[in-house]
């Protein structure tokens, strides 16, 4: 686990990742003061929820996938790549060492967002507080694989075309997934059309993993077996993109 | 890979390198064992790719060879991140009972460790991954260090304290050093040498570096 240990050294070297831990920490009791909970006091709670979850996506999809990115660049364009190789870490670990110690630093940033909605949003009723733990650690999973895979995918592209790339095709992937296949399916509802209906079946529905709207609407956890479904999916999703995350991941720059 | 015993490289005669086309071949059977073989040759004519090809990161043209031993292969352009300092770099890359020593040669190497790697001067930056290729090798196995112009932009003091260390019974390692020499009265008792598509072993124990440039034509 060398090449971990320097990534994980190096991102927290760089300080970058304090600057998303004290705005997961602080926004979500600093931006409801500024919004219409200030006004009416029964909407602070879901605002803080919005709050949190929000801005652990804004920090995982900009700061996490450049920092992952990053990393994909700097170990083929270092020589550091390389080197690990001859000494038998192959691609492959390599890869999943680059990938661990992105997805090390937004673990922390995903568990404050629910310590938060659970210490600070907790409804008051009983029967909603158990459903309260129930959505947040289905939240928190789903999160979680949505953002691995999107992190292995910035690495290994970051690793072949550039950060730049690798920055910006996962981040308008996400985007895409997110609200694109949203759009697609309203344009749908319109009017039906199989080339939208294939492009949708084949889109990654990123947006599935976002329940910010239950939460905030307290409507309650996901049943278990559409929460097995979709963690399902998402875990296919992850195998899916941890494969061509793996064809496309180099070590060394081309000669 | 068996590890266990001493180190040794084989190149098979008829081992041919290169990246399209081939670079250099080996005529008969060239045979390292332990100890510091240096690879000499005028730029351009294949230093690193041998490097490289016996590193397995780059696949031979034809032939074959073999090695034996913990590689390691240190590419000339290395670099840490230019925020990290070294002395993170050695507690992350290197086992924790080394620590000290490596840290104990950078002093001697003036070496600042507390410097963050990107403040550091061309020369110290060399300083740095050559400590963590040594410091890495596995203590009681054999080791082979693959060192690409481990020397540019080091001064004599460091040179020499490498070299220095270099002579340590105590470690089983194999180095083959790719370098330009500065001075004709460096020993050099095995070298292998790449000129005119030819990869030759000379060794003597007397053998310097004014003996074997008159070779690189």
């Amino acid at each position: 686990m060398r090449l971990f240990r320097l990534t994980f050294a190096t991102i927290l070297r760089r300080k970058s990742w304090a600057i998303c831990a004290l705005a997961t920490a602080i926004l979500p009791f600093a931006l409801p003061g500024f919004s219409m909970a200030s006004e009416r006091p029964v909407l602070l709670q879901p605002a803080r929820i919005q709050a949190a979850w929000g801005t652990v996506w804004v920090c995982s999809l900009l700061w996490g996938l450049f920092t992952a990115a990053r990393q994909g660049e700097s170990n083929c364009r270092s020589g550091l790549g390389e080197y690990f190789q001859t000494t038998g870490v192959s691609p492959t670990r390599q890869w999943l060492e680059l990938w661990l110690a992105s997805l090390a630093y937004i673990l922390p940033l995903v568990l404050l967002a629910a310590g938060i909605c659970l210490t600070f949003a907790m409804p008051g009723d009983a029967a909603e507080r158990a459903m309260w733990w129930q959505i947040n650690a289905q939240y928190t999973v789903l999160f979680l694989l949505v953002i691995a895979s999107l992190l292995g995918l910035a690495i290994a592209i970051a690793s072949r075309f550039g950060s730049a790339a690798g920055f910006t095709l996962t981040l308008g992937l996400a985007l895409y997934g997110l609200y694109g296949v949203g759009l697609i399916d309203n344009l749908q509802q319109v009017e039906a059309d199989p080339l939208l209906q294939t492009l949708s079946r084949f889109s990654p529905q990123y947006r599935w993993a976002d329940l910010t709207q239950r939460l905030y609407f307290k409507l309650g956890a996901l049943p278990a077996p559409v929460f097995w479904k979709t963690t399902a999916y998402f875990v296919g999703v992850l195998a899916v993109s941890t494969a061509v995350s793996r064809l496309l991941f180099r070590t060394k720059s081309a000669i | 890979m068996d590890s266990q015993s001493a180190p040794f490289i084989r190149l098979n005669a008829g081992l041919t390198i290169g990246y399209r086309s081939p670079l250099a071949r080996s005529e008969r059977e060239i045979v390292l064992t332990e100890g510091t073989h240096f690879l000499l040759a005028r730029n351009g004519r294949g230093k690193t790719t041998l490097l490289r090809t016996l590193a397995r990161t780059l696949k031979r043209m034809s032939g074959d060879f073999e090695i034996q031993g913990f590689t390691q292969y240190l590419p000339e352009e290395l670099r840490f991140d230019a925020e990290l300092p070294t002395a993170a770099a050695f507690r992350s890359l290197l086992p924790k009972a080394r620590w000290n020593d490596a840290l104990d040669l950078a002093r001697r190497l003036e070496l600042d460790t507390a410097k963050p790697y990107g403040r550091l001067s061309t020369g110290n930056r060399r300083k740095a991954s050559l400590i963590v290729a040594e410091f890495s090798t596995r203590p009681n196995n054999g080791n082979v260090l693959l060192l690409d112009e481990p020397f540019s932009g080091l001064d004599a003091y460091s040179r020499e304290a490498f070299e220095t260390l270099w002579c340590d019974p105590r470690d089983p390692v194999l180095r083959l050093v790719s370098c330009h020499p500065d001075y004709d009265s460096m020993p050099m008792p095995s070298a292998l040498i790449i000129e005119h598509g030819r990869i030759l072993h000379h060794a003597s124990p007397d053998q310097t570096w004014s003996s074997l440039k008159t070779l690189l034509n």
